[in-house]
């Protein structure tokens, strides 16, 4: 299971980095270039202290939390999604929330200089929105226009912003500082989030229940298995998260430069 | 024989072969003889994947792991940097509870390929003892998940020029890495040091069931 797991790992990132985030984050794009600068503060902290998870109290309690919600809500949930629904119909479903995310995804692949990407991204929706049922099938990816996710965590990341120390919230799973902050602020980014009368509220908490849940459906077995096969879950996830999550802000491109040395342990051969 | 004399030619005609494998390498920053390590490996391996008998498949992946994987380098990293202050007799209990727990880990990751063939696609050198050698499965099923994903092999050269599998990992995610977070985890909450150690070495028990 941990070729799927490690597969999990990843989506679990582009899950927590995606907005699923409900109207409730009250951020204001206004409210960015401050709170960039407390992050770069908070990180400079965090690097001072030499350790990626300052906050591991904090973040602990907090995953009970999660833990606690996640095995009584979101996994029955899941399962009965799975129970109700035909592998193909949970798969255009998965494709329609996609879509609905694009214009987050393109507003970040412009910020981040990135026009192919966005030219991507852009036929990707209007293509999929129009001869693909609403976002429903993906004609896109058939003619050759790969998905992508973008959100503004990685944006940030790419500006330079470091990381900052590494956050667990409740409902939310792993993420950071900083992408927390690009949590609310893909929210923000949202279109759906300026539309404010009774329609617009309810498609909101649908499409965040909706995301939840149908994230959370493929990852039943290989968290489980994780979480089954660990000697410390919460460790375990936080190095999933952070692994995948360099990978994901560096579009995909795996960087080996900065693993850590596993030989240096070379002294220990002359021990025996 | 005299052991140091038999050494000194050993050495000129490996050091000789590096050189020639640098000078042979300078277009890609790929490593040959780790190509060919891991492609043997994955020969032996996809062998395996085609046996439909469960057991039988899961003893032969674990003599895999046991033949190629170097679990004593891997057990000390996964330690962090309590690996300077591992007590002898702790090191005794704790590497072979390590190899336990580490097989059944790798053997999870390789069975998801069973019925499918893994092929060495290429490799990057880190540095010219220190080389990644990344796989993919060919031929998978078109919408299977794994179809995309990429595995690496981080393969290790000691100063004789053996060769060893000292970590995998599958799209930038790498196991060794993910075992120290949580290994240094446990021993930190739990007085850090040998006290931390002793209770690493309980949990590793209790996981591995011996």
């Amino acid at each position: 299971m941990r070729g799927r797991a490690f597969k999990a790992a990843a989506a679990a990132v582009m899950g927590a980095a995606l907005s699923i985030a409900p109207a409730g984050a009250q951020i204001g794009v206004g409210d960015v270039e401050t709170a960039t600068e407390e992050l770069e503060r908070a990180a400079e902290n965090a690097a001072a202290q030499n350790t990626v998870d300052p906050w591991e109290g904090f973040n602990r309690r907090s995953f009970h939390v999660y833990l606690f919600l996640d095995e009584t809500i979101l996994v029955p949930a899941a399962k009965a999604y799975r129970a109700v629904t035909p592998k193909k119909g949970r798969k255009g479903i998965r494709n329609f929330l996609d879509n609905a995310q694009s214009p987050v995804v393109l507003v970040n692949d412009i910020l981040q200089g990135e026009f192919k990407r966005a030219g991507d991204t852009l036929g990707r929706f209007v293509i999929n929105s129009t001869i693909g049922f609403g976002g429903f099938a993906d004609p896109a990816g058939r003619m050759g226009i790969p998905k992508h996710t973008e959100d503004f965590g990685q944006t940030l990341a790419v500006w330079g912003v470091p990381s900052g120390p590494f956050l667990m919230l409740p409902i939310f799973g792993p993420t950071t500082l900083r992408d927390g902050v690009g949590l609310g602020v893909d929210v923000a980014i949202d279109p759906l989030f300026h539309v404010e009368t009774q329609a617009a509220n309810r498609a909101r908490y649908s499409r965040f229940v909706a995301t939840a849940v149908s994230r959370r459906e493929p990852l039943i077995e290989p968290l489980d298995d994780i979480q089954e096969k660990s000697l410390d879950y919460y460790a375990s996830l936080r190095s999933f998260y952070l692994q995948a999550r360099k990978r994901e802000i560096a579009n995909g491109r795996t960087s080996y430069e900065d693993l850590p040395d596993i030989g240096e342990y070379e002294e220990f051969d002359g021990l025996e | 024989m005299d052991k140091t004399r038999l050494n000194v030619p050993r050495r000129i005609v490996l050091a000789a072969a590096l050189f020639a494998a640098a000078l042979l390498a300078v277009p890609a920053s790929a490593d040959q003889a780790a190509e060919a390590f891991v492609a043997s490996i994955l020969d032996e391996a996809n062998l395996v994947f085609q046996n439909p008998d469960k057991e039988a498949r899961k003893e032969s992946i674990e003599d895999l792991v046991d033949k190629y994987v170097d679990m004593r380098r891997v057990g000390l990293f996964a330690l962090g940097q309590y690996a300077r202050v591992i007590t002898d007799e702790q090191k005794a209990a704790y590497l072979p509870l390590f190899r336990k727990y580490a097989t059944t880990i790798y053997h999870d990751l390789l069975e998801d390929y069973s019925g499918q063939r893994l092929a060495v696609t290429g490799s990057i050198d880190r540095t010219a003892r220190d080389i990644i050698v990344n796989s993919q499965a060919v031929d998978a099923r078109p919408g299977d998940p794994l179809a995309g994903v990429v595995i690496h092999w981080r393969v290790y050269r000691d100063r004789e020029g053996r060769q060893a599998i000292v970590d995998a990992g599958a799209d930038g995610v790498w196991l060794a890495i993910e075992q120290q977070s949580q290994f240094k985890s446990v021993i930190a909450n739990n007085g850090g040091g040998t006290t931390g150690i002793d209770a690493l070495i309980a949990e590793l028990r209790k996981q591995t069931g011996g």
